[in-house]
Parts: structure tokens; C-alpha cells; sequence
């Protein structure tokens, strides 16, 4: 008895600052958004009385959901390839010295303490029609002299994987670096060929670590505006940009919550589904 | 055996590609071009005018200290979160609350920003630094503990179990067994969070009040009117400072390890 | 466990101490946009009231006025232009000016207050004048015409922006047929998305500010801009024309106004005087090279400005060019036009 309420004790005490801050500072906001998404806007950017549905009603245009595909594509792209760069680095950065795994850890992280804004202007330097990579790219006649490597969603991928990456390698290299390596030269040793070994043993050591570093580029890819509205087409809108257009230029703040609360609702469904509907007493799956 | 050369390459290739936009923004400080015309002749009068803009310093040392500050207090928070949810998993209270740290990473930044500063307004709480800190520790929360409890898995706290039956305190422990094994998840978590704090823009231009400005919204605001050039001379004067300090440092544990 | 606690009070100390500092003179808070002042003239104003100027900065109108609606407060001068004041003074967010703390108002220009929306200045006085045009390179574009029919123009097809601004790209497809920017009649309208989408086919992006290292740079051949970002991108490219097109454009101002919610009301009224002193108002247009309209500041402009038709229209273009106003209830039938521009392939 005295146990088992020491140890409930015990996990009040050590959840209950991040719970308390994230109810206050978080849930209570969050509430308010899907709230919003309930009311009627007034088309001077204040929030109408009473209840409707009309803000759910107009997100069943078909524009939306073609917004929404390609909002789904690119980031599936940018998370698959973000992950693709991601593990090798972790791999590679775990076996290293500590010295030298702090160091590089440090070289990788720099970059990302400049400003947002300027490494996307720099992008757009290096992308520049008159370019050195433009130029080098048509002498290798991988591209043709009219060829624009901007304002397409070949820029908004590269400039997403550029911004997110940082993001995919640190999780990794948490989960790797407790890793026990010998465990590969065990197989190894027993016969596997080093993909195999790779393969099953690795990545399942760090799935929590894989599973991190994809939460971490797929969601915030999902809601992104500020990158392909610098180096996206005319045609390449995403979600975010629907929503910071209905906030900024529409002034609509319930439609612009409603948007947002089905995209937080499509992305946690499948988060409550895994965590709720296991039976209590056994491990949730993804913790 | 033959180890795989392919990490080390895909390694090295990253890093090419992280630092190419910096190499250019490097280069761009000291290009008398305002528009990045195209190199215009080589200036140090960004620099210069750099001396001129106490506006800039003051927004790049508030953004300092709120991330320094914001890093801290979330790392301390995630990382007691990430605990509690790997060690009591399966009860009904840790799935509750790894939802809760979950969810921060899918609210769309507009969205959290304004329903924030919503809830300021009607709590009547004054903007200023202390609203940004509160608002950068609660996004923080979330990736410093993911990245922890990425750190976790597996763990067996069976270790401590052992260590505490062999008599050692909570502090011994703590200090002496848990928070050196999961030191590196820490750092993670720590940088992590340092970054998302000191380039956030979007939720930071809600929350914050008259004077409170951070660098972020001073650069999308110089944008329109501003010369960014200004911005490239103090990005490379502040990757200047870091390598600098990295390069100290790694000086110093050479030196501790010849000893 | 005993070295935790003392590294993060060291840290909190550190941290507080980097942040606060004494206050002593009153604080004057402005909301703007960036670099809007000239940097003397912020030094003189502080010296001359004895006070400490604060000027946070904001990347658009409609950035400011989602963040003030939601319930933010503390600024005692906002810089909006006169779309946003008419929509904030609608709101009731806006404090009527005080005519008697705010003499040099005398010397704000008679011919601009015809056109203004606020033609008593009662909540706002202006600060600057813009007008949209077009930028082009002039070697690169053969037979360059001053009309926005140049969007028109296949040959530039991928190396023209249009701005990324609902009113002003809507408008400029509005004064292309000859109709006023402000309209809300739903045909003239659909005529005017029919004539922006022929124009999207041809541009390589929607852009508001970057057109300037765009078109600096040659990424871009033709440029939907604002005049004084464009004379200030000459200076370095002299390559780079610009030109009012003659069905008339689109004149923005933005206007200096107080709060309801400011506290140094006082202060923000002597700033406002300040701005038209004359000699100040010439140096500001100076500075950013768009319009002060302050009579007697002409005179003390430089003669690339006086005589520049960017800067000071011809009476004949200005007859037929417009100021925005706000639509109200109406603006939900150009946001409806604009998302179906923003989606069409």
C-alpha cells in the first residue's frame, strides 16, 4: 500500500511543473482556438456573438482540400528526406569521441543561431537565375538556361529540409548516442551483412529517437508559411498560408481557428487513438 | 570488419550544404550593396553603421537573454517530464500528460500566438519580456522533453533502484548516475530549445509588449524599409563570437585531458 | 546537488540583469515601420522633450491591427496607412487629434487633403505618400509602356512580380479597365480577376518587399512597387526605370495617430508637430524618398525629388489615380476574388 502511494506521489511531483505550465500556458489557449472556430466572425476582424457552423462549412471547398494535398505532399517529402540525412549523422556522430561528437554537434547547430530570414535570402542568392549554381547546373546540362530553381516547390523543399534538419538530427543522435554498438559487431559477427544489421538493429534501438525526429520536421512542415510564401510559386500556397491569410488579410480569426483546429484534430486523431485505446496497465505503444 | 564509409560522407555533405547560405551571408556583410546587387566593391561600412543602431543591439541582447533564460527553465521542465513519462508509462495520468507536451509541436504558430496573447489580454496581464518567456518556455517544454525521452528509451531504472538499495541519496544518485547518462539528451534538448527561442518570430511578435522587441521582429519589420546587410554584418559578427568560444573550449578539454 | 542551485540563480541574475535597465525620462511608445524615421530626427525630439523614444516596428498593416484587436495596448503612436486608420477610427480605436498642440499642421498640403479620407485631419495626420508603379530594367525590356497592360507581356513571362497585396493587385486589374480601385460592384469586379489571372500566367511570384533585390539584381524584368523603395534601388542600379502608368495607380499614405489606449498623449501630439516642421518633414522625404506632404518642406527638397514624376505626380495622372479606402462589409467580396486567384493554376 505505503508503496504504491509513495510512488504516486513521486509522479505527481516530478509531472506536475510541466503539467501545470503547459495547462496554464497552453491547454487554456488552445481551448480558446477551438472556441473560436465556433463562432461567427465580423468582417472587421472582431469575433461575433453566439454559435455557428458556418466556419466548417466553408472549409468543405474543394480548394481546401487541394491545398491540403499539397500541403501533405511536400512535407512527406521534406520529412522523408530529412530523416534520410538525419540517421547516418546520428550514426556517425555517436560513435564518435566525446570531443569531437560535441564539437561537430556544435558545427551543426551554429548555422541555425543566424536569423530565419537571412539564410532564406541567402538561399535565394545561391538559387538566383544568374547563380553560380545555375550556371554550373546548365555547363553539367542538367538544366536548361530558362530553368528557374526558384518559386517552385523544388526551392520550398530544399529550403524546408535546410530549416528542419537541425530538428531531425538532435533527437536522433539522443536516441543513438545510448545505443550499444556492439551490439552491430555482434551480428556481424554472427553472419548479418551490415545493411541488415543496420536495419534491424539500429533503427529499432532508436525508434523513439526516429519517431521524435519525425514529429519534429513532418508537423511544424504541415504548418509552415513563411517559406513558400518567400521561395514558393504563385501556385505553391500551403496551409499555413491559408490560415495567415485568413487571420492577416481577411480578418477572419474564425475560419482562420477552424482551419487550424481540424489540421491540430487530423494530426493528434491518430496520437489518441494509440494512447487511449490500449489497454490501461500495458505500455502505450508509443511511449 | 570494414566499417561503411557512407556516414562519414553523407556527414561531410550535410555540412557543405548547412554552411553554404552562411558562406554567402558571410560574404554579403561586406558587400557594399545594399539590394545584393551583385558584388559592388568591398565595405566594412555595415560594420560601421552596426555601432550606429542601439535599436539592433537592444533586440539582439533581449533575444539572448529570453533564450538563455527560456532554455533553462524548459530544460529543467522537459526533462522532469520526460522522466515521469517514461518511468510511470502506463498510468492513465502519463498518457494525459504526453499528450499535453505532445500538442504544442501541432498548433500552428499563428494560431498559438494570438490565442495567447487573447488570454493575456483578458487575465489583463501586461506584454512584455515576461510574456515572450512564458510563451517561449511553453513551446520549448515540448521538444526539450521529446528529445529527452527519445534519450530514455529502454532506459531500466532498475540502476537506480539498485543504487538507492545500495544507499545512495537522491541527490548522490541524481547526480552521480541518472544525469550523466542522459547528459547528451539533455545538451540535445538544450540546444534545441535555445534555437526555436532565439529565432522565433511568429509567436513572439503576438506576445510581446511596447519595448520588448526581440531581434527576429526587428529584422521581418527592416524587411520593408531596413538594409538586411546590417543583419548579415551581425550574424557573422555573432557566428564570429561562437566559433571563437567553441574553439576555446575544445582548447581547454585538450588541455584537461593531456593533464 | 548543492552546485545546481547557485549556477541557475547566477543564471536568473545574469538573465535580469541583461534585461532591465532605470527608466527615468518618460517613454514615448511607437508602433511602425522599420527605419521609418530618420535617426537625427528621433535623437533631436528626444533631447528637445527630455524623453526616451521606444519604436517597436511591425512587417504589415494587418500584422499590427490583428495584434491591437486581440487586446495588446501600450503604444501611444501608430504609423497605419489610411485604409487600416479608416477601418481603426470604424472600430473606434482612435483618438481624436488635438488641433490646438498641433500648429505646424498648417503647413500639410491643401491639394493632398482634397484627396485624403480624413480631410479634416480629425483622428490623423499624414505622414507619407507612396505611389505603386512599375519597376523595369530599361535594357532588358524592348518598348517598355507606361500602362499596367505590361503585365501583359509574354516576353517577360516568369521574370514579373506582382504585388502580393489583395487590394493593390485587384486594384491595379480594376484601373486597367478603367475602373475605380475602391468599386465593389461584383461585375466590374469578376472583369477585373478575369484580366489579374491573365496577368498570373506571366509572373514568377506574388511579392511586397523582395521585388527591390530582385529587380537590383536582374532576377526580375518587371516589378509591381512602391516608388520610394524603387528610387532608393536606383541609386545603386541606375539601370532601373519606374513609372506611374497612365490609367492612374494606387496612392497610399500612412497617417500618424494616437490610441485610445496611449498614455503620453501629450508627447505623441508634440512628436506629430514635430514630424511637419518643415524643415523635418523635408528631411524625411529625404531619407526614405517617398512624400512628406508638407507645403513649405518642398521647397527645401533636392531637385532630383522636386522634379521627379514619381515622387510628385503629374495633376493629370493624380486626377486619375486614388487613395484606398476601406470597403467595410465589402471586403468579403474581394477576399472571395482574391482566394480564387491565389488557387487558380
Amino acid at each position: 500500500m505505503k508503496r504504491s502511494t509513495r510512488k504516486k506521489l513521486q509522479e505527481a511531483l516530478v509531472s506536475s511543473p510541466s503539467l501545470l505550465w503547459l495547462s496554464l500556458f497552453f491547454l487554456f489557449p488552445t481551448l480558446l482556438v477551438f472556441i473560436l472556430a465556433l463562432r461567427p466572425a465580423n468582417p472587421y476582424g472582431g469575433i461575433g456573438q453566439g454559435w455557428t457552423l458556418q466556419n466548417l462549412r466553408r472549409l468543405t471547398d474543394p480548394s481546401y482540400l487541394e491545398v491540403s494535398w499539397r500541403t501533405l505532399e511536400i512535407s512527406l517529402i521534406t520529412t522523408v528526406i530529412c530523416l534520410l540525412l538525419a540517421v547516418p549523422i546520428g550514426y556517425y556522430l555517436a560513435r564518435l569521441s566525446l570531443r569531437w561528437r560535441n564539437l561537430l554537434l556544435m558545427l551543426i547547430i551554429i548555422p541555425f543561431w543566424t536569423n530565419f530570414l537571412i539564410r532564406i535570402f541567402a538561399w535565394k542568392v545561391l538559387l538566383h537565375p544568374e547563380g553560380l549554381i545555375k550556371h554550373l547546373l546548365v555547363f553539367l546540362g542538367l538544366a536548361g538556361p530558362q530553368t528557374s530553381l526558384l518559386y517552385n516547390a523544388g526551392a520550398v523543399v530544399l529550403v524546408s529540409v535546410y530549416t528542419f534538419l537541425p530538428f531531425t538530427i538532435l533527437p536522433i543522435y539522443a536516441a543513438a548516442d545510448k545505443f550499444d554498438f556492439q551490439l552491430l559487431e555482434a551480428a556481424r559477427d554472427l553472419g548479418a551483412r551490415r545493411f541488415q544489421a543496420f536495419y534491424r538493429i539500429f533503427l529499432p534501438g532508436i525508434r523513439r529517437g526516429l519517431l521524435t525526429a519525425l514529429l519534429f520536421v513532418f508537423i511544424p512542415a504541415l504548418g509552415s508559411y513563411v517559406i513558400p510564401d518567400i521561395v514558393g510559386g504563385p501556385g505553391g500556397e500551403l496551409i499555413g498560408n491559408k490560415i495567415a491569410q485568413r487571420v492577416f488579410v481577411d480578418r477572419n480569426l474564425p475560419l482562420a481557428s477552424a482551419i487550424s483546429a481540424v489540421l491540430i484534430l487530423s494530426v493528434l486523431a491518430p496520437l489518441i487513438a494509440v494512447l487511449f485505446l490500449q489497454p490501461k496497465g500495458k505500455r502505450p505503444e508509443i511511449l | 570488419m570494414k566499417r561503411s564509409r557512407l556516414p562519414l560522407i553523407i556527414t561531410i555533405g550535410v555540412l557543405v550544404f548547412l554552411y553554404l547560405p552562411i558562406v554567402i551571408l558571410v560574404i554579403n556583410s561586406f558587400n557594399a550593396s545594399r539590394f545584393s546587387t551583385g558584388w559592388q566593391g568591398f565595405s566594412l561600412g555595415w560594420y560601421a553603421r552596426l555601432l550606429h543602431e542601439p535599436e539592433i543591439w537592444r533586440a539582439a541582447r533581449n533575444s539572448l537573454a529570453i533564450a538563455f533564460g527560456a532554455t533553462a527553465v524548459s530544460v529543467i521542465f522537459g526533462t522532469m517530464a520526460a522522466f515521469a513519462l517514461h518511468r510511470f508509462a502506463r498510468s492513465r495520468l502519463q498518457r494525459f500528460h504526453y499528450g499535453l507536451v505532445y500538442m504544442p509541436l501541432v498548433v500552428p504558430e499563428i494560431l498559438m500566438g494570438i490565442s495567447l496573447l487573447m488570454a493575456f489580454a483578458a487575465a489583463g496581464v501586461r506584454l512584455g519580456f515576461g510574456t515572450i518567456f512564458l510563451a517561449h518556455v511553453t513551446f520549448c517544454i515540448s521538444f526539450v522533453a521529446m528529445t529527452v525521452l527519445a534519450r530514455l528509451q529502454d532506459f531500466d531504472f532498475a540502476v537506480i533502484e539498485a543504487a538507492q538499495d545500495l544507499g545512495a541519496g537522491w541527490g548522490t544518485t541524481l547526480r552521480k548516475i541518472l544525469l550523466p547518462l542522459i547528459t547528451p539528451g539533455i545538451l540535445a534538448g538544450a540546444l534545441l530549445a535555445f534555437t526555436l527561442s532565439i529565432d522565433d518570430f511568429v509567436i513572439t511578435f503576438f506576445v510581446a509588449g511596447p519595448g520588448s522587441t526581440t531581434l527576429p521582429i526587428r529584422i521581418y519589420s527592416m524587411i520593408k524599409y531596413g538594409s538586411p546587410p546590417l543583419i548579415n554584418a551581425l550574424s557573422t559578427i555573432l557566428l564570429a563570437v561562437t566559433f571563437t568560444a567553441v574553439a576555446v573550449s575544445q582548447r581547454i578539454s585538450r588541455s584537461k585531458v593531456k593533464l | 546537488m548543492k552546485k545546481r542551485p547557485t549556477r541557475f540563480l547566477l543564471l536568473l541574475v545574469a538573465v535580469t540583469s541583461l534585461v532591465g535597465c532605470g527608466r527615468s525620462r518618460p517613454a514615448l511608445n511607437i508602433y511602425t515601420w522599420a527605419d521609418y524615421f530618420k535617426p537625427d530626427i528621433i535623437r533631436r525630439f528626444e533631447q528637445e522633450n527630455g524623453c526616451r523614444m521606444v519604436i517597436d516596428t511591425f512587417d504589415s498593416n494587418e500584422a499590427m491591427y490583428a495584434k491591437l484587436k486581440a487586446g495588446a495596448s501600450g503604444y501611444d503612436l501608430l504609423t497605419p496607412s489610411s485604409y487600416m486608420v479608416s477601418l481603426m477610427h470604424s472600430q473606434e480605436m482612435l483618438r481624436p487629434l488635438d488641433h490646438g498642440l498641433l500648429p505646424n499642421l498648417v503647413h500639410v498640403d491643401p491639394e493632398y487633403l482634397e484627396i485624403a479620407i480624413d480631410k479634416t485631419m480629425d483622428h490623423s495626420a499624414p505622414y507619407m505618400i507612396v505611389n505603386t508603379g512599375l519597376a523595369y530594367l530599361k535594357s532588358k525590356v524592348a518598348d517598355f509602356v507606361p500602362s499596367w497592360s505590361m503585365f501583359d507581356r509574354a516576353d517577360l513571362k516568369g521574370r514579373i512580380t506582382l504585388l502580393n497585396d489583395m487590394r493593390e493587385t485587384i486594384g491595379a486589374g480594376l484601373k486597367s479597365l478603367g475602373y475605380s480601385l475602391n468599386s465593389t460592384d461584383p461585375g466590374e469586379l469578376g472583369r477585373a480577376k478575369e484580366v489579374v489571372l491573365g496577368w498570373k500566367a506571366h509572373i514568377a511570384k506574388f511579392e511586397n518587399e523582395q521585388y527591390k533585390t530582385g529587380i537590383a539584381s536582374g532576377e526580375f524584368l518587371l516589378v509591381h512597387s512602391y516608388s520610394g523603395d524603387i528610387l532608393q534601388v536606383q541609386r545603386e542600379n541606375p539601370d532601373v526605370g519606374f513609372a506611374i502608368p497612365r490609367e492612374g495607380t494606387a496612392i497610399s499614405v500612412d497617417d500618424l495617430v494616437i490610441p485610445k489606449t496611449a498614455r503620453q498623449v501629450r508627447l505623441a501630439h508634440a512628436f506629430i508637430n514635430f514630424l511637419h516642421d518643415p524643415r523635418t518633414a523635408a528631411e524625411n522625404t529625404i531619407f526614405l524618398s517617398y512624400l512628406c506632404p508638407n507645403k513649405e518642406g518642398y521647397a527645401l527638397l533636392p531637385v532630383e525629388l522636386r522634379d521627379n514624376p514619381a515622387v510628385f505626380m503629374p495633376p493629370d495622372l493624380r486626377a486619375k489615380s486614388e487613395i484606398f479606402a476601406d470597403l467595410g462589409a465589402a471586403n468579403a467580396l474581394y477576399v472571395k476574388i482574391w482566394d480564387e486567384i491565389k488557387s487558380a493554376k
